[in-house]
């Protein structure tokens, strides 16, 4: 996946933890579109979309934990967004078991996910980085 | 049906594109047209419920929905399969959502459908709309039409 440094919302933990994870969607996309022998790829496909959907967890935890830190208004809403995503990856999860390996469900989930996580990302996390930037500057004006 | 409807999502399509891909479209001609007709082949459609009834409608070329995926992802794309529809109707369905918070500053409050996909050439996209406006937009990654039709 391509990172760009427009993507950044201005909190060092929270964009190297976001460059992580366009690394490991990128990995399970890889897999996904790669030509090889059905039987290798249905088992990387599954190792690289748990690998993934783990640093979705450990991310969406690190990153609620600072909103919360800094009060951050929109937690309640963007908890609820995390939640729904977390329950969406879960129940892919659960139905590639399900189904071993269907082409046109796995490339429409992952064709999905590319673009929701950008604009997730590019978009909808930049308010936190505004607010807890203020915040701490608001701090040190007070110090 | 008036023109000042097409700003949100205007506003919402230009906004997106640069926020995601760090493209600027440049709005081309508004014209209003009695039918949805394209030439390109790649169309996302969002069903509109609420206030306004209807549909936006974006059209793009292969080509131009090839590049798109291709700099997001930073992968090859060569056929418009599953994947790139995928991705491509989900930058739709976020536009759209942009355009409905647009829109209900103008007091119409609209659902959005999930997108629908379809593909081919020269398509007659079937509306029960009276007119469909539209708008074109040039890009570095190419063209693509935005239609919004309003029964």
């Amino acid at each position: 996946m391509i990172w760009r440094d427009e993507y950044k919302i201005g909190v060092e933990l929270v964009d190297k933890q976001h460059q992580e994870l366009f690394k490991r969607l990128g990995n399970f996309i890889q897999t996904v579109r790669s030509d090889k022998e059905e039987s290798v790829k249905k088992k990387e496909v599954e190792k690289t979309l748990n690998f993934m959907g783990e640093y979705v967890a450990t991310h969406f935890d690190a990153e609620e934990a600072l909103q919360k830190k800094y009060n951050y208004p929109g937690f309640e809403n963007h908890h609820q967004i995390h939640e729904e995503f977390k329950a969406e990856v879960a129940e892919f999860q659960q139905e590639y078991r399900e189904n071993k390996f269907d082409e046109d469900f796995v490339m429409e989930f992952s064709g999905r996910l590319l673009t929701w996580l950008i604009n997730h990302v590019a978009s909808t996390d930049q308010d936190i980085g505004e607010h807890i930037n203020s915040v701490i500057e608001n701090e040190e004006e007070t110090k | 049906m008036d023109v000042k409807n097409l700003n949100p999502i205007i506003a919402a399509t230009d906004s997106v594109f640069q926020t995601m891909l760090s493209v600027k479209p440049e709005k081309g001609k508004v014209s209003i047209q009695e039918d949805l007709v394209t030439d390109k082949e790649a169309n996302v459609i969002i069903g509109m419920t609420g206030d306004i009834k209807g549909s936006i409608v974006y059209s793009f070329s292969k080509d131009m929905a090839l590049k798109v995926v291709e700099a997001m992802s930073g992968m090859e794309m060569k056929e418009l399969d599953k994947f790139v529809t995928s991705a491509m109707g989900e930058l739709g369905n976020i536009i759209s959502g942009k355009a409905t918070t647009g829109l209900a500053e103008q007091d119409l409050f609209c659902d959005i459908a999930p997108p629908q996909i379809v593909t081919g050439k020269n398509i007659n996209i079937t509306s029960e709309a009276d007119k469909v406006l539209m708008v074109k937009f040039n890009t570095e990654l190419g063209e693509f039409d935005v239609g919004f039709s309003i029964k």
